[in-house]
C-alpha cells in the first residue's frame, strides 16, 4: 500500500508521501506560507540520502565510534569503493531505538541499513520497510555457507517461524543475548556462601539470597528488575510461564505459573534481598562496592564491569530453575531497508557482518553481544577478559525461548514494566495486576 | 485626505514590518502544525506507511480508549495544585522580597528562586530521581534517620502525583515569583503611603490597595500557569513513565504514548485538538471572569 493515491473499495487511501505532501500543502495555504517546517521536510522523496555510499543506523551512543571505525576499516578491505556512514541513536530500551528510526524514516532520512533487535523485526516488516533478501542469499550460497554452518541453528529457526514469518526472508540473525545470573565471587566469600551450580533452583538462589542478607546487612543479594527481557522473563520462563503464547498472537499472563513467578519476586523485594524499584540502583556499580551480590544479565554488562576492573571477581550461572532451565533470548539482525538507493552495496555490508572476520572483531571490541557463530562463540576473542562462565551464555540458547515481541512490543512493554513495578513494590498483588496486564496485553494485540 | 491615508498606509506598513517576524514565527510553528493536526485527526496514519480516512473516527475512540480518562483526570489534578500552589506561593515570595532589605540580598533571593527554572526538564528529574530514590536517596535516608515511614514516593500510589507537583513546583514557580515580583514593583509607593497615613494596617494595605493594583499581575500569572500545567510532560515521562498505574500520565504524554509508542498519528492528532480546545475554552473562561475582579485603573 505504498503505491500513489488509490481507492480500496469505499475507503480513500493515500501513500505517505502524497498524504504529507498534501496535509503540508493545505498547512502552506491557509498558512500563507511556502512550508510546515516539519511536515513539509517530511515531503522528502522518502529514499536514501546517499547514493554512492550506504549510511547504517545502529543502536547505541557515540561512544561506540571507534569500534565502528574499525568495523568499517575492515570492510573496506575488501570493499574500498563502498563508503560506509554509521550513525548511532543513543535510546534508553530498543522501544525509544525505533521510536527514533521510525520518525527519522518518516522525515524521509532513510538508512540502507538499520540495526534491529527482535523487538522491532516484526514492526520493520509489518510497515513494509524492509527488503526481502532471498535472492542476494540465494546468488551467494556459497560465500554464505560458513555463516550457516557455524550460526547456531535455533536462531535460523526463530527467525524464520517468529521474527520473519512468511514465504519471504528479510533478516540473517546475528549477535544475540541470553539471561543468565552473574554473582560477586567476593561476596560470595565475605558471606560465606557456597557459589551456586548450574542446576540450582529457586529454592537455592533463596536460601543463599538469605544468607547473603544475614551476614552482610548492607548488601542486597539481587537487583530484580520489572523490565521484560532483563527483570520479568527469566522468572516467568524458569516456572514454564510467558506472557505471550508460542506465536505471540495471544496474552497468556494470567497463568498459575506467571502469578507465581510474579509473586517470587515480590517476595524477593519484600524480604529485603532485592533493592526497591523505581529508583536509580546502578547494579553494576553496586556490586564493586561491595552492595550487590547477584544480578542478571546477558553480555552488555562485560562492558561494564570491565572499565570497573571487576570482570575477575565475577562469575556466570545459569538462571535457578522452578520447574525447567529458561531464558529469554533476543537476536540482533541488519536488514536493507526498501528505500535504500544502494542495495547492492548494503547487502555487502549485510554480508560482512555475518562473517566469521566482522563477528571476532566485534565479540573482541565491543563485548555487548554473544557471537551468533559458535567458532567465535566459544573462542578467546568472546572468552577473553569476561566473566567465567562467558559460555554458558552461548549454551543458554538450547533452552531459551525467544522474547516475545509482536508488533505492538513498543506498546506492550510498557504495560509490562508498568505491571511489574506494580508487583515489586506491593502496590497491586500479583495475581491482580497479571490478570490486569493480561487484558491489557490482549487489548493491543 | 488621501495624504493622510498614504501615510496611514505606510504606518501600518511599518508595523507589518517590524511584527513580521513575530507573524512568520506563529504561522510556522503554531498555525500551520495546527492546521496539519486537524487534517491528521481525520486519518488513521501510522507514521510509516499510507494514511486512510477516517473522519471522526478518531474522535470517538476517545470514549472507549481507558487512558483518556485517567490522562484527562490527573492533567486537570495536577492543573489545579500547580495554579493554587504556585499563585499561593509565589505571592507570598514576592511580597518577602519585595520588602526593603539589603539590595544584594533582594539579588541573590531573587536568583536563588528563578535558578531552578533554567536547568533543563531533564537534569531536574534526573536529580529528583535520585533524591527521592527509594534505596538510597537523600530524603529517604533523613526519613528512615528521624524513624518517620519513608514511601517510595515514584511509585506509590497515593504518593507519585504529590511528588510530580511538588517537583514541578520547585523548578517552576520562579518563573512566577519574577512575574509577582515585577507586579509588586510596579505598584506606585504613593498609594501604599496614602493608605498609611490615613491609618490602614499592613493586612488592610494588602487587601485594599497591593491586591487589587496586582490584580492583572495574578490574572496573567494563573492563566499562564494553567497553560503551562494543562500542557506537562517532562516530569511525567522520565520520573515515573506515567506510572503507577496510570497515575500520572498527562493529556500531553499520553499524546507521545500514541504517536511515537503506538505510531498512531491521526489519534494522537486528536488527543491534541482535545488539549487545545481546552486550553482554549478555559482561558477563554479566564478572561470572560476575568473582567469580574481584574483591575486594571
Amino acid at each position: 500500500m505504498t503505491s500513489g493515491g488509490n481507492t480500496s473499495g469505499a475507503r480513500y487511501v493515500r501513500s505517505r508521501r502524497q498524504f504529507l505532501r498534501d496535509t503540508a500543502a493545505l498547512g502552506v495555504g491557509l498558512a500563507g506560507l511556502t512550508g510546515v517546517g516539519g511536515l513539509a521536510s517530511a515531503c522528502g522523496n522518502g529514499d536514501s540520502g546517499s547514493s554512492d555510499g550506504i549510511t547504517f543506523i545502529r543502536y547505541g551512543d557515540a561512544g561506540a565510534a571507534k569500534i565502528w571505525a574499525k568495523m568499517v576499516e575492515l570492510f573496506n578491505k575488501d570493499h574500498p569503493d563502498i563508503k560506509v556512514t554509521v550513525r548511532n541513536i543513543a535510546a534508553d530500551s530498543w522501544a525509544a531505538f525505533f521510536d527514533s528510526v521510525s520518525v527519522q524514516i518518516a522525515g524521509g532520512q532513510v538508512p540502507d541499513v538499520v540495526h534491529v533487535a527482535t523487538e522491532g523485526q516484526r514492526l520493520f516488516i509489518s510497515r513494509n520497510l524492509v527488503e526481502p533478501i532471498d535472492t542476494y542469499i540465494e546468488r551467494d550460497k556459497a560465500e554464505l555457507e560458513p555463516y550457516f554452518k557455524d550460526v547456531h541453528p535455533n536462531l535460523i529457526k526463530w527467525t524464520n517461524e517468529l521474527t520473519s514469518p512468511g514465504e519471504e526472508t528479510f533478516y540473517l540473525p546475528h549477535g544475540f543475548n541470553t539471561m543468565c545470573i552473574h554473582y560477586s565471587t567476593e561476596i560470595f566469600q565475605k558471606a560465606g556462601v557456597d557459589e551456586p551450580g548450574d542446576d540450582w533452583t529457586w529454592d537455592d538462589f533463596l536460601t543463599i539470597s538469605r544468607q547473603i542478607k544475614t551476614k552482610l546487612p548492607q548488601t542486597f543479594a539481587m537487583a530484580v528488575g520489572a523490565t521484560h527481557f532483563a527483570g520479568a522473563a527469566p522468572w516467568l520462563f524458569t516456572n514454564g510461564a510467558n506472557l505471550l503464547n508460542d506465536d505471540w498472537t495471544q496474552a497468556t499472563a494470567d497463568t498459575p505459573e506467571a502469578m507465581e513467578a510474579a509473586e517470587f519476586m515480590r517476595q524477593l523485594v519484600a524480604e529485603g534481598l532485592s533493592p526497591k524499584p523505581g529508583g536509580e540502583f546502578d547494579a553494576f556499580t553496586a556490586m564493586t562496592q561491595g552492595k550487590l551480590a547477584m544480578f542478571g544479565g546477558g553480555r552488555w554488562p562485560t562492558v561494564t564491569l570491565r572499565s570497573l576492573n571487576y570482570v575477575d571477581k565475577v562469575k556466570i550461572v545459569p538462571w535457578p530453575q522452578k520447574t525447567k532451565q529458561g531464558s529469554p533470548v533476543g537476536w540482533d539482525a541488519y536488514p536493507i531497508l526498501k528505500g535504500s538507493k544502494n542495495k547492492d552495496a548494503a547487502w555487502e555490508f549485510v554480508k560482512f557482518m555475518c562473517s566469521a572476520e566482522a563477528t571476532k572483531l566485534y565479540a573482541e571490541q565491543t563485548g555487548t553481544i554473544v557471537p551468533p557463530l559458535k567458532s567465535i562463540a566459544q573462542s578467546e576473542a568472546f572468552l577473553k577478559n569476561a566473566p567465567a562462565g562467558s559460555e554458558k551464555l552461548y549454551e543458554a540458547l538450547t533452552y531459551a525461548t525467544p522474547i516475545p515481541s509482536p508488533d505492538e512490543g513498543s506498546a506492550i512493554e510498557h504495560s509490562i514494566i508498568d505491571s511489574f513495578t506494580q508487583v515489586l513494590t506491593g502496590n497491586v498483588k500479583p495475581d491482580a495486576a497479571l490478570k490486569q496486564l493480561n487484558q491489557q496485553i490482549q487489548a493491543k494485540l | 485626505m488621501p495624504g493622510r491615508f498614504a501615510r496611514w498606509r505606510s504606518e501600518a506598513a511599518y508595523a507589518y514590518y517590524f511584527l513580521s517576524p513575530a507573524y512568520v514565527l506563529f504561522l510556522v510553528f503554531l498555525a500551520g502544525p495546527l492546521l496539519a493536526a486537524i487534517v491528521l485527526s481525520l486519518f488513521h496514519w501510522e507514521l510509516l506507511g499510507s494514511a486512510e480516512f477516517a473522519g471522526l473516527a478518531n474522535f470517538a475512540r476517545m470514549a472507549t480508549d481507558p487512558v483518556v480518562g485517567a490522562a484527562i483526570g490527573n492533567t486537570f489534578l495536577f492543573t489545579f495544585w500547580s495554579v493554587v500552589l504556585h499563585i499561593g506561593l509565589a505571592l507570598p515570595l514576592a511580597l518577602a522580597v519585595n520588602r526593603a532589605m539589603p539590595t544584594v540580598l533582594t539579588y541573590f533571593l531573587r536568583t536563588t528562586i528563578f535558578f531552578p527554572m533554567l536547568v533543563s526538564w531533564a537534569a531536574v528529574a534526573l536529580i529528583w530521581k535520585y533524591i527521592l530514590d527509594p534505596n538510597y536517596g537523600f530524603i529517604t535516608h533523613y526519613l528512615q534517620r528521624l524513624s518517620l515511614p519513608a514511601p517510595n514516593f515514584l511509585i506509590d500510589n497515593a504518593w507519585a502525583m504529590p511528588a510530580i507537583i511538588a517537583v514541578d513546583l520547585w523548578k517552576t514557580i520562579g518563573f512566577t515569583f519574577i512575574i509577582m515580583l515585577a507586579g509588586l514593583q510596579g505598584i506606585p509607593a504613593h498609594l501604599r503611603e496614602a493608605a498609611l497615613v490615613d491609618g490602614a494596617g499592613p493586612l488592610q494595605r494588602f487587601w485594599n490597595v497591593t491586591l487589587p493594583l496586582l490584580s492583572p499581575t495574578l490574572f496573567f500569572a494563573t492563566i499562564i500557569t494553567f497553560i503551562g500545567a494543562f500542557q506537562i510532560f517532562e516530569p511525567m515521562f522520565i520520573m515515573t513513565d506515567g506510572g503507577p498505574g496510570n497515575r500520572t500520565v498527562s493529556m500531553v504524554m499520553h499524546i507521545y504514548e500514541t504517536g511515537f509508542r503506538s505510531f498512531d498519528m491521526g489519534y494522537a492528532s486528536a488527543l491534541a485538538l482535545v488539549v487545545f480546545v481546552v486550553i482554549m475554552a478555559v482561558t477563554l473562561l479566564q478572561l470572560r471572569l476575568g473582567r469580574r475582579w481584574v483591575h486594571y485603573d
